[in-house]
């Protein structure tokens, strides 16, 4: 919705922006398209700012693509965008190691470049199915009848509690 | 369907969430034709996605709204001061299903707690007593398990955590219940399949939410005119002062006028008095039925507050009902913790993408990835407890923010009292003891989400100068307009608020009934 979108403060305020990416930033050449290398130093600045070992490199590139996507739906962000990831290959950010890019990125911490990156790569990221199947989420699961019958009490290292209510009146 | 003349005045209910919608259906099953006003869409149970932010896109409430004061939302959710829904059955599309009553002494705070420096408590005009028969009823309507001969859900995994830890720190008040989904086939609806999207809405239909009884119930009187995509923007009067039409813009923003003999307003704490706040005129000049100043102000949103554990061995919290847990043994008011009130807690499972939205917000880095990788392993609590109505926590129009039809929105200014703070760190604290006491090997804080409760902004009061209506919902000033959701509470209790929301609708739909055969309206 165009009226949330514009909603300027507030790390997560775009919790009320869509999380669908399409490919609009690809075709435009100030510095984001494809071939700049923006994608790849994007996915590899989400890779320290989201640190899951287990997870491939596929949805970290995605999610470069939603936070570009992003970043090109207006002129002003988009130059801002191209000059903040600029910035960053000038310093050789990718060739730094994980440690040297969290504390450079701590650094950056508040500048309205990484609030954007931070609150929209979240959003995109963590609503991606390989992510959720690599936490262990099993997603949509009406379809499928529930849990029901698949598991939703097979939690086995506990005793089972009561489900009813204490019949010792008010403790 | 049926449908009621725009000039012929008629009894005029704005919203259909838990009041309005039982209200419609209430006054329609004994013969009174009624009109509903949803600004929402007529969704239902087929539409509802299995997926956070489709569903959230689908359903919430996004209109612009803005927010101030020192309460963390300002910052982190400054758009989105209030997690409530835009649709047919307003927020019971969303709600989770717990059905607590309020207690006895929670009708009477201010005699029970006395004055709280800050706090603007008040007694409620009505007492439990009064309200007890409808709660029974609501209770019956709603399918309240372990109520009424009604089974209970059996433990799921996220409960079998929070249960045993209860056992093992002592508190003897856990059960998974009281809660308004089946566990087994009732009143023509299934069992629960234990799918887990109830913040979704519920496609089974197995959990009671206006749009699967009241709606398709009033429709069967034939005496239900439901009008969704009709979003209130005014409600005019005559030169005596009461109420005589609202305006309203259609789906296409073409403003349309339906004549009223009785209004009732119950779109959701916000939007209620901000309708009222619109409304003003030179008779009005605050605003309709605000002689009292009173429209708007002791805005509550029950205090909460969210607990995540981590463990060494699965429990998929996700599976199973969302929030079919609950302990009652802080509920109670024990001055020697440290407040006043009590609070409940109960089960509470996101899916990786509200969880990282909520958790944290605005975190990252190594300890934030460490959260959401042990997200099979984690289970969750919410802490709701009764905050303090204060005069300064307030919805006003923005003087800056124009919505959709071009009319200010409304900001909500919210600061936390002493004593929420005070409830909400001790809450955090049993919640730690009850997983500990199971063995977690870490645990997160996280702050109150967009308020889900919001109460208080049209109190009900028994001198007028202290509120905005009378024990009946009806407003002090305008004798034909009522107040039918949860901005009539005096104050907001620990419970969840929605069975307290449905019990005085059904309370009011029997008053507005016999005042409407009297000839009195």
């Amino acid at each position: 919705m165009e009226m949330t979108r514009s909603v300027p403060s507030g790390s997560a305020s775009s919790v009320a922006v869509s999380t669908v990416a399409d490919d609009n930033y690809k075709r435009i050449p100030i510095g984001l398209e494809r071939g700049s290398g923006s994608r790849k130093l994007l996915a590899r600045m989400l890779r320290v700012m989201f640190p899951h070992p287990q997870i491939g490199d596929d949805p970290y590139i995605r999610t470069a693509e939603a936070v570009l996507n992003m970043a090109c739906e207006k002129p002003g962000r988009q130059v801002a965008f191209a000059a903040a990831i600029q910035d960053l290959m000038n310093l050789k950010f990718e060739e730094m190691d994980d440690a040297a890019a969290l504390d450079h990125l701590r650094g950056m911490q508040g500048h309205d470049f990484f609030t954007q990156v931070q609150g929209s790569a979240l959003l995109a990221f963590y609503d991606d199915p390989e992510v959720w199947e690599a936490l262990g989420y099993e997603g949509p699961s009406f379809d499928k009848g529930g849990y029901v019958n698949r598991g939703f009490n097979d939690l086995d290292w506990l005793p089972e509690p009561r489900i009813e209510e204490y019949q010792g009146g008010e403790a | 369907m049926t449908q009621i003349a725009q000039d012929e005045p008629a009894v005029v209910i704005i919203g259909s969430g838990a009041g309005g919608g039982t209200l419609a259906y209430e006054l329609t099953k004994q013969g009174i034709p009624c009109v509903v006003l949803e600004a929402g869409p007529y969704l239902k149970n087929e539409d509802y996605e299995n997926d956070e932010w489709k569903a959230f896109h689908q359903m919430a409430w996004l209109d612009p709204r803005t927010t101030s004061g020192s309460w963390r939302i300002a910052k982190d959710f400054p758009a989105l001061p209030a997690w409530i829904v835009k649709a047919v059955g307003g927020t019971t599309t969303h709600w989770s299903g717990a059905t607590p009553r309020f207690k006895d002494h929670e009708f009477k705070a201010l005699s029970t707690y006395g004055k709280v420096e800050g706090a603007n408590l008040l007694d409620w005009p009505i007492t439990l007593a009064e309200m007890e028969p409808y709660y029974d009823r609501a209770e019956i309507a709603m399918g309240s398990t372990h109520r009424h001969g009604r089974k209970a859900l059996p433990a799921n995994n996220n409960y079998k955590v929070f249960a045993n830890g209860a056992e093992r720190v002592g508190y003897k008040m856990y059960a998974t219940g009281p809660y308004a989904t089946n566990a087994e086939p009732y009143d023509g609806r299934p069992a629960s399949i234990q799918d887990g999207f109830n913040f979704q809405g519920d496609k089974s239909g197995a959990k009671w939410s206006i749009m699967v009884r009241e709606i398709p119930r009033a429709l069967e009187t034939g005496l239900l005119d439901l009008r969704p995509d009709s979003h209130a923007v005014r409600i005019t009067h005559d030169a005596a002062g009461k109420a005589d039409a609202v305006i309203y813009a259609d789906k296409d923003g073409h403003l349309q006028r339906q004549a009223a003999r009785v209004v009732c307003v119950a779109g959701n704490s916000i939007e209620t008095a901000r309708l009222l706040l619109l409304s003003d005129s030179s008779r009005y000049p605050k605003g309709l039925a605000n002689g009292s100043d009173q429209v708007g102000r002791n805005y509550m949103r029950h205090l909460t507050g969210s607990v995540y554990a981590r463990f060494d061995k699965p429990v998929r919290m996700y599976r199973g009902e969302t929030m079919a847990g609950l302990i009652a043994d802080e509920a109670r008011h024990d001055p020697s913790r440290g407040f006043v009130g009590g609070f409940y807690m109960e089960t509470i499972s996101l899916g990786p993408a509200f969880l990282a939205a909520f958790a944290e917000p605005g975190a990252w880095g190594p300890e934030f990835a460490e959260i959401m990788n042990a997200y099979a392993n984690t289970a969750g609590m919410w802490i709701v407890g009764e905050d303090m109505p204060q005069e300064t926590n307030r919805v006003t129009l923005s003087e800056k923010v124009r919505d959709q039809w071009d009319l200010p929105v409304a900001n909500v200014h919210f600061d936390d009292h002493a004593n929420d703070v005070a409830m909400r760190e001790y809450g955090y604290g049993r919640a730690e003891a009850i997983y500990g006491a199971v063995g977690a090997i870490g645990h997160h804080r996280t702050p109150p989400y967009p308020s889900t409760h919001n109460l208080g902004t049209c109190r009900m009061s028994a001198d007028p100068s202290d509120g905005v209506c009378d024990r009946n919902g009806r407003t002090h000033e305008v004798e034909n307009l009522f107040i039918s959701d949860g901005s009539q509470m005096t104050t907001g209790a620990a419970a969840n608020p929605t069975l307290t929301i449905v019990a005085l609708a059904m309370r009011q739909a029997d008053h507005l009934a016999g005042e409407l055969k009297r000839g009195n309206l």
